[in-house]
């Protein structure tokens, strides 16, 4: 059997990698019109690092067999915040970062054995920002971008948009390990484990009702108004869907706020998002992101600037719902190729070549020596060229 | 348009039903000349897929499927993250520890440490022993569990039981119950989330 790549590793052809570079350049252009400046992280953290704010379980990190306990960056945001937060401290805040790079998840794949997936990601952090300003910027650049990606209405995006805050809220009568299953249950949309739960019957409903609450954001927020009152993240929410709203509509994206959407882990304090693409047989989550101010504080920075916000795009799961970018970019039609027959060398074919890369032009050797030229023209589609030079005196 | 994955076998009948009460009609796959796995509901809005039990949760969990029915049992072996919505009541069962007749063991904890327990579902064998801190070496098998317990592969088997016959045809009897399960609705929690009052139509009516 030939040799295969790890489970899980990406190993892309040229028209991928080309794919991808494109949707990765066009992102940061987009950054940097918005004044976001690029960094680096390192692909290896230190476990500390990578665990700092909850936002990953130990067990997700491919870790490294080394005297000090490393891993993989399964994410590039605790990398970029601790960056922010120590070679970065002294810069002005807000802090715009922007970076782009793979990342490393393990998974238990279904046979048993460990799954290593690696993704290539892009995305922004916003440091130093505390109140709904930072979240009506980033949701704005998310937006801007998307457009620029050529995502459109028919791929039936939508933005789906939760608050841990509003879960606090939903979840501020309750203590303890029945607060714990209640989220649990909420966060899973597992209403059999709701309904099962040793509470009022009239509590059980109306958790029920907060999770299935779906529809306009107005009229949810009107909801939310009159089960919790004037609440500050729900006034910042009708704030929020007022400024993304034309926006969204413009770029044909459906905005859908869900009470009781956030992952399990703890990373997130504040808004947590994903925009989705309808794709072939399932929604792919195409960027996800959100507030980590804890993340920020956890990496040392002083109170008053223990603030971050950000989100990244998944390129891989991109690559694959774009179909629309220009074909130009990916297919190189102006390819020639420098043949040499019997009366001519394979360093005249060189000399030439050379002259032809000085102008510009993709020139590829024909190693070897052609009898005829029409030999030559033969091989023009195996060696994916379009042009041809010949030489044979 | 809507995808549900359903059970072949002793679930389908009764998942076809109560699908019918939500106005998806995926009574085609009941007609024993079926050999489509993929089978169009009579009002052309959605569609079923014919699959193992097993299979169930990871269509569901994938995507692949928004709704699918399927036993608590394989909900909890399998463990993959499908939102629990409506438990339909039918296909009641009891998962199981049976052991053979004549033997000295009155119920799971009298079991000695370190002995073979023969299981299709060895997650909730594992998880049902660690909660009695009782080690025990669990022996996969994939059919006919009933005959560790004869052949002497195992001195007990974690099983599920409906009504019984089969352990008392073959000699053994049930000592303890780990728990009773039923079909299940689940759904695809980020479809859910982003359903925009569809599936959740589908969901009340089977819920009634």
């Amino acid at each position: 059997m030939a040799l295969q790549p790890a489970a899980g590793a990406r190993d892309l052809i040229p028209q991928q990698v080309k794919k991808n570079q494109e949707i990765t350049k066009r992102l940061a252009e987009v950054y940097k019109l918005w004044g976001y400046e690029e960094v680096s992280p390192p692909r290896i953290e230190r476990l500390d690092t990578l665990t700092a704010g909850g936002g990953i379980a130990n067990e997700d990190i491919v870790r490294l067999v080394a005297d000090e306990p490393l891993g993989l960056r399964p994410e590039l945001t605790a990398s970029i915040a601790r960056s922010a937060c120590t070679r970065l401290k002294t810069r002005e805040r807000p802090l715009r970062l922007w970076a782009s790079g793979t990342t490393f998840e393990s998974r238990v794949a279904a046979g048993g054995g460990i799954y290593i997936e690696e993704n290539l990601q892009s995305g922004v952090e916003l440091f130093g920002v505390k109140n709904i300003s930072a979240e009506l910027e980033l949701l704005s650049l998310l937006l801007e971008s998307l457009f620029k990606l050529e995502i459109d209405s028919s791929h039936k995006t939508k933005l789906l948009l939760g608050n841990t805050c509003l879960m606090d809220l939903v979840l501020e009568n309750y203590e303890g390990k029945i607060r714990n299953k209640i989220k649990h249950n909420l966060i899973d949309y597992n209403k059999i484990g709701l309904e099962d739960l040793e509470i009022d019957i009239e509590k059980v409903n109306g958790l029920i009702s907060i999770l299935e609450m779906r529809g306009p954001a107005s009229e949810i927020i009107n909801k939310l108004k009159e089960k919790y009152g004037e609440e500050e993240p729900i006034r910042d929410l009708a704030r929020l869907f007022k400024q993304l709203e034309p926006i969204a509509e413009e770029k044909g994206v459906i905005l859908q706020l869900d009470p009781t959407f956030q992952p399990h882990f703890e990373l997130y304090n504040g808004l947590v998002f994903q925009l989705v693409c309808e794709g072939k047989s399932s929604p792919v989550v195409i960027a996800r992101g959100g507030r980590y101010d804890k993340l920020v504080a956890s990496c040392g920075a002083k109170s008053s600037e223990a603030a971050g916000a950000g989100f990244s795009f998944s390129i891989d799961a991109i690559r694959e719902q774009i179909t629309t970018i220009n074909k130009d970019i990916l297919v190189d039609n102006n390819r020639t190729l420098i043949t040499y027959g019997p009366q001519s060398s394979l360093e005249d074919a060189m000399v030439n070549q050379r002259e032809l890369h000085k102008n510009g032009i993709t020139a590829v050797l024909e190693l070897d020596c052609c009898n005829t030229l029409e030999e030559a023209r033969s091989l023009l589609p195996a060696r994916n060229c379009q042009h041809i030079k010949w030489l044979n005196n | 348009m809507i995808t549900v994955a359903l059970a072949k076998g002793a679930l389908l009948k009764d998942s076809v039903a109560r699908f019918a009460t939500a106005g998806l009609d995926f009574s085609d796959v009941l007609d024993p000349d079926n050999r489509q796995l993929m089978v169009p509901s009579k009002c052309g809005s959605a569609r079923a897929l014919l699959v193992r039990n097993g299979d169930v949760p990871v269509y569901v969990a994938y995507g692949q499927a928004q709704l699918g029915v399927v036993g608590y049992d394989v909900l909890k072996e399998h463990q993959m993250p499908v939102a629990h919505l409506v438990d339909l009541g039918f296909g009641g069962c009891r998962m199981s520890v049976a052991v053979k007749e004549e033997s000295i063991y009155k119920c799971a904890a009298d079991l000695p440490p370190h002995c073979r327990i023969a299981s299709k579902f060895t997650n909730c064998a594992r998880d049902f022993f660690d909660s009695l801190d009782l080690p025990v070496e669990l022996v996969h098998l994939t059919g006919s569990v009933e005959l560790g317990p004869i052949t002497g592969i195992a001195e007990a088997i974690v099983d599920l039981v409906a009504t019984g016959r089969t352990l008392r045809d073959n000699g053994l009897v049930s000592i303890e119950d780990l728990f009773h399960s039923t079909a299940r609705l689940v759904g695809h929690p980020l479809s859910l989330r982003l359903d925009r009052g569809l599936l959740q139509e589908v969901v009340d009516s089977m819920r009634t």
